[in-house]
């Protein structure tokens, strides 16, 4: 048996240990509900053992430090899987944005084709009406204000995602700044021996929006974490950070600029700002350009199909639609204000129809592309739907998995409230034993008197 | 005074040096398993503790009879050295023991607490899916 100074050491130590381990089970509990919140345990260290001339006994233990427990591993893979939703949900966003002005409401293109060939039908018949006229000018006006008003909605996705664009990169800046802070903090409190799992805490939760933000790559190094980008773009280093900039380009959109300058935006990957740049610089600007397509071609179509016959004056056929080189969805417009230039006749006699056939052959034979009018907006149509549908799915199956990873984290991370109660009454049982026996004790002392008097 | 019945009580408290020396040993045991939060080594260190004090208490009162019977014969003197070792023994054991019931005192304090405020958490009790690891918490080491 050592001696009293050794168990009074002992005893006092245990004392120590005991009060930590409350502090830290207390924090355990009273952030049972803190989202990021990572568990504490004590750890210990044995004390060495004490010798008392030809005797050894025990040096008790100390309490070391508290540990967090963490599980790196869950960290990085729902940090990807952030990254992944983060481009879902804002490519998903931004489809939906984009498929309302492909929906049929009677006021979409595909309503405006089937509304000016009806026009033509009616022309048809009557060639000579005014009222007939004015119905196939009326209807075109339509048609070609439906194709404006869907290519201004895609140019309208397109400004909202470039300026999701600057407003992401603003966040990052912020975030990677206060990672950058706490990395600094982390490392003077593990200098002191002093525990950071608070720090760790806030960090690891500012790493998690990081990654909802754009794709990143987080490796440990002494001096703190570093992230980069998925390209390996500085971001933070230890206490250091790296500001992302933004600056127009010659496309007239936000590029994305690393801290020494270097256009950046193709190599940007994942998390809302991969999903913006690639709604902005892909994805729009392939519907957009099917739209052109589709304008020009039928613009161009029905151009011919005015010249192969004569207006009500007897003169050739001018052009009905002005086509614009570039951008032709959002600037096709009717080149005529008078109805009675609407060539339907086909060889300039009054009452001629021969040329309304042409006119609507222009809506349903195929054009250039290989399909008609109505088949290529379909297909349009349906691209946008299925990409939409896409960015939905992908979005629902990503927070299937979140959840599932972050469940998982709780399971190692988290405090779970029956296992500390169920401790605590296996405790109390042996502390009330152990009672008993220190009042026994306490008796023996006149006994052991009683028996060496 | 009979020489048997010298060496008869000197065989006794000889158990009973032997038995102070083990409870002493066995409170240093619990404590240790307390701050190191092993609930089996602690409870087996109790039961331990329990069959020594047991003992303890049968040879007391034994003693105590034997002493009674002597008071009517011819007293019966034990070895100085004896007598010392047990002293000693039976203070350092009371001391122990009063250390062990401070951190007694001080972690089933810190147990009700933790108690109470277990029973006035009113947050939504969850069990996580997927694969549990089980982590010792830290509440039962205290």
């Amino acid at each position: 048996m050592g001696g009293l100074s050794t168990a009074l050491s002992i005893g006092l130590q245990a004392l120590e240990a005991t009060q930590g381990a409350l502090d830290a089970t207390s924090n355990n509990i009273s952030n049972d509900k803190t989202p990021g919140y990572t568990r504490e345990v004590v750890q210990f260290t044995s004390n060495q053992l004490t010798q008392s001339g030809d005797t050894v006994s025990g040096g008790g233990v100390s309490l070391n430090n508290l540990q967090s427990i963490r599980d790196e591993l869950l960290n990085l893979q729902i940090q990807n899987q952030n990254s992944l939703q983060g481009s879902a949900d804002t490519q998903s966003s931004s489809l939906q944005q984009i498929q309302s002005y492909f929906t049929s409401n009677g006021q979409d293109i595909a309503s405006a084709l089937t509304a000016f060939s009806g026009s033509l039908t009616t022309l048809s018949a009557s060639p000579s009406s005014a009222s007939a006229q004015t119905g196939v000018l009326d209807s075109g006006e339509n048609l070609a204000k439906s194709f404006n008003t869907t290519a201004q909605g895609l140019a309208g996705a397109q400004s909202s995602a470039d300026s999701q664009v600057t407003q992401t990169v603003s966040q990052i800046n912020t975030i990677t700044a206060q990672i950058a802070s706490l990395n600094g903090q982390l490392s003077q409190l593990q200098t002191t021996g002093q525990s950071g799992g608070t720090v760790q805490d806030q960090r690891d939760q500012l790493v998690q929006q990081l990654s909802t933000l754009t794709g990143i790559s987080v490796t440990q190094t002494e001096s703190g974490e570093t992230i980069t980008t998925g390209n390996g773009t500085p971001l933070v280093m230890g206490s250091q950070s790296f500001s992302l900039q933004t600056a127009t380009g010659t496309d007239g959109m936000q590029h994305v600029l690393d801290s020494s300058g270097t256009d950046i935006t193709t190599a940007i990957q994942g998390g809302q700002l991969g999903g913006a740049i690639q709604i902005r610089d892909q994805v729009v600007p392939g519907l957009m350009t099917q739209l052109n397509t589709l304008a020009t071609q039928l613009g161009n179509a029905f151009n011919a199909a005015q010249a192969q016959g004569y207006d009500s004056n007897g003169n050739v056929g001018q052009n009905f639609f002005t086509v614009p080189a570039t951008g032709s969805a959002a600037g096709i417009s009717v080149a005529i204000t008078d109805p009675s230039l609407v060539a339907a006749s086909s060889d300039g006699t009054a009452g001629s129809n021969g040329n309304v056939a042409n006119l609507s052959a222009a809506l349903t034979t195929d054009l250039p592309s290989g399909q008609t009018a109505a088949g290529a907006y379909a297909g349009l149509v349906y691209q946008v739907g299925t990409q939409a549908s896409n960015a939905s799915s992908q979005s629902s199956a990503i927070s299937q998995s979140l959840l599932q990873l972050t469940n998982q984290q709780n399971s190692v991370s988290g405090v779970n409230i029956d296992e500390e109660t169920t401790n605590l009454i296996q405790y109390q049982t042996a502390y009330q034993a152990a009672a008993r026996i220190v009042s026994t004790i306490q008796q023996l002392d006149s006994t052991t008197i009683n028996m060496i008097s | 005074m009979r020489v048997a019945d010298v060496e008869e009580k000197t065989g006794k408290l000889g158990v009973y040096l032997e038995l102070l020396l083990s409870l002493a040993s066995e409170l240093e045991r619990a404590m240790e398993a307390i701050a190191r939060n092993s609930l089996s080594e602690f409870t087996d260190s109790v039961a331990n503790q329990e069959a020594l004090s047991g003992q303890l208490v049968a040879l007391g009162r034994a003693a105590g009879e034997q002493v009674r019977d002597d008071s009517m014969s011819t007293a019966v003197h034990i070895d100085a050295d004896l007598a010392q070792q047990i002293r000693q023994a039976s203070t350092s054991l009371q001391s122990l023991n009063r250390q062990y019931a401070a951190l007694l005192q001080h972690s089933g304090h810190s147990i009700e607490l933790m108690v109470s405020l277990l029973s006035s958490f009113k947050g939504q009790l969850q069990e996580a899916s997927g694969a549990r690891l089980k982590h010792q918490t830290w509440s039962c080491q205290m």
